[in-house]
């Protein structure tokens, strides 16, 4: 029974470095970035990559961080040099990155990594007799996610950093600063699918493939995790404002997991999507309801 | 008031297991759970063939949990992740990527793949001969060789094209066996992908002035628009020839050679069966849709005439189903 708590905690968290991702873009730059669906498998598709060519994790990690990053500031480019509307240089982005994983997986749609160890097999087998494999996934990744939490936290501290979360509540202040907004928003959206990557070649391993459809719908999950955090916790310090993105990916994990099991409603598992979306609807609407009654007290 | 709804968030997550468990630790039956990745007429026909199956072998009474990923390769673990802890008898993945993360995620409880055009290749077994650990399981590989071979047997073909989904991985798979039938039989082959099925038409567009015939193998992204495929075909005169019997009564291709996914259920279940009898995964190799009794010829004569094609006695004496003049025979 504890088991669903520790697969809901690793299935949030993996996807919570996701969100955090989706959280830069949307919520700090306030820039719509759709390249997640593409990004996210690429950073399955380079993990592979890297696993079928012996390459250290470390390594591994950092090559597939620099491609998502690469991907964010494609999307970036399209955006700024060549002037393409926001969500459209997303959404181009995206469409690209399928040939280009397919390429990255060797025109493989999908790569099982029952055939290579992955990090979590690692993991497992060096705590092996310690604890279930449930419980050292999970370990490592509260470990891994507190450490790029952290780092987070004191990049948005820095001058960069800070100015990147004024950038998203006022563009013409820190121009007027300066500051050449384009940069900054290259950084911002490298920084993020950066993360998304990551969170993909994590959520790779966990599944054991990578796949070229991973990324179906995975910014609307990113989406959904931040809107959810928001809901449970209000603040404006950063720290709290990291926290509740990866809360708010749990508490979705958990939601999907509440869904799956409605079977009692007579619902068929083909209902999902929908039980997905009015879910999180619901979940809009108290927000925005208890927002209203906010505003009105004051 | 923010505590209050942090803490019934934090209760409704922590009553989720609770609520969901509720239902599975009651008298012991057998369980039997089933992830496919989509809704799909094929894999929808497989669904159906274990269930009877196991009801015909005596397991009427057994629990289904029937589970569909809905496309979402990040569902199916979760899928997986359910299974190990109802404790199912026996999981069954339907196609490559629910497979997979069955098997990755279910160690210690039997996993059946169903549908599965490479298992080697996807890792779920080292080798045909014997099961790997806890998984073994049924190819969905279908004679690409002889189908090659029907169409070449029209006579005058020259180069066939190909029309598969670069994101499938069955159909690229499969796709390289058409390739290498094609290259053994001198025959030129041209190929095109698609990424969804809305390019399919397209793809039909781009090489049916350049092949003799079009040939599709099971490609899920490809037959939801098997409809502009024949269109473009017939305009150009050219026959389609598909691995997939059940589509080739009344859509307008000229025949089928293959197996129907509803036997490959049943075949499935059959396997079920016998692991829940206390075979061991391990031992039992991987199956394949080989008989003679599995595979079906079916042939549409009116547009063979349409065509202006004649199709050899010989083959026509071998099919299962022959249609003539819109009807079935």
């Amino acid at each position: 029974m504890t088991e669903i708590f520790g697969i809901i905690l690793i299935e949030g968290l993996i996807y919570g470095i996701m969100a955090l991702g989706v959280f830069i873009s949307f919520r700090i730059l306030d820039f719509p970035d759709l390249t997640v669906d593409g990004s996210f498998p690429m950073g399955a598709a380079v993990m592979a990559a890297c696993l079928l060519a012996d390459i250290p994790y470390v390594a591994a990690f950092a090559l597939t961080f620099i491609a998502g990053s690469l991907a964010g500031m494609t999307t970036a480019v399209f955006h700024n040099k060549l002037k393409i509307p926001g969500l459209l240089a997303g959404i181009l982005t995206m469409t690209i990155l399928y040939s280009i994983n397919l390429r990255i997986q060797n025109f493989s749609p999908n790569i099982s990594f029952l055939k290579v160890e992955t990090l979590f097999d690692s993991v497992h087998d060096m705590m092996k007799g310690v604890m279930g494999s449930t419980w050292s996934v999970l370990l490592l990744l509260v470990a891994v996610t507190f450490v790029l939490k952290t780092l987070l936290d004191l990049f948005f501290h820095t001058d960069m950093g800070l100015t990147l979360g004024a950038m998203g509540d006022n563009e013409q202040m820190v121009i007027a600063q300066g500051v050449n907004p384009r940069v900054m928003k290259m950084i911002g959206i490298g920084v993020s699918n950066g993360l998304v990557a990551i969170s993909g070649a994590f959520a790779a391993q966990y599944q054991g493939q990578a796949d070229v459809n991973l990324g179906r719908g995975i910014v609307v999950m990113g989406l959904a995790s931040v809107m959810i955090g928001e809901f449970l916790i209000k603040s404006n310090r950063i720290s709290l404002l990291t926290l509740r993105v990866l809360l708010g990916s749990i508490a979705f994990r958990g939601i999907m997991f509440l869904a799956r099991n409605l079977t009692f409603l007579n619902l068929k598992p083909s209902d999902l999507q929908l039980i997905y979306g009015l879910s999180i609807v619901l979940l809009l609407l108290v927000t925005g309801r208890k927002q209203k009654k906010n505003k009105r007290s004051v | 008031m923010k505590k209050i709804t942090i803490f019934a968030l934090v209760l409704s997550v922590l009553a989720m297991p609770v609520l969901a468990g509720g239902q599975s630790d009651e008298e012991k039956t057998v369980k039997i759970g089933i992830s496919k990745i989509v809704e799909h007429p094929a894999l929808n026909a497989i669904e159906q063939g274990i269930q009877d199956e196991l009801a015909a072998l005596g397991y009427a009474d057994a629990e289904y949990d029937l589970q569909n990923a809905a496309g979402d390769m990040n569902t199916a673990s979760q899928i997986a992740a359910m299974f190990k802890m109802e404790k199912v008898d026996v999981a069954v993945g339907i196609a490559t990527p629910t497979a997979i993360a069955l098997a990755t995620g279910i160690k210690d409880q039997p996993v059946v793949f169903s549908a599965v055009t490479d298992p080697v290749g996807a890792g779920l077994v080292d080798n045909l001969e014997e099961g790997k650990n806890n998984v073994t399981g049924i190819s969905d590989m279908t004679p690409v060789q002889m189908q090659i071979g029907i169409i070449a047997d029209l006579g005058n073909v020259k180069s066939i094209g190909h029309i598969y989904s670069s994101g499938e991985p069955n159909a690229v798979k499969l796709a390289e066996y058409a390739e290498e039938g094609c290259r053994d039989r001198g025959i030129e082959f041209v190929a095109a992908t698609v990424a969804n099925s809305s390019e399919v038409m397209q793809a039909a567009a781009s090489i049916a002035n350049k092949v003799d015939a079009i040939y599709l193998s099971t490609d899920n992204t490809v037959f939801s628009a098997l409809g502009s495929v024949v269109e473009v075909a017939t305009k150009a005169g050219i026959p389609v020839f598909t691995a997939d019997t059940t589509s080739a009564v009344d859509s307008g291709v000229l025949g089928a050679y293959g197996f129907d996914y509803y036997k490959l259920g049943r075949a499935t279940g059959k396997l079920v069966a016998r692991i829940l009898e206390g075979e061991d995964p391990a031992s039992i190799p991987t199956q394949f849709m080989t008989e003679a009794s599995d595979l079906d010829l079916v042939l549409n004569l009116d547009v063979a005439e349409a065509l202006g094609l004649s199709i050899p006695d010989a083959l026509v004496k071998d099919a299962t189903t022959v249609v003539k003049d819109g009807k079935v025979q």
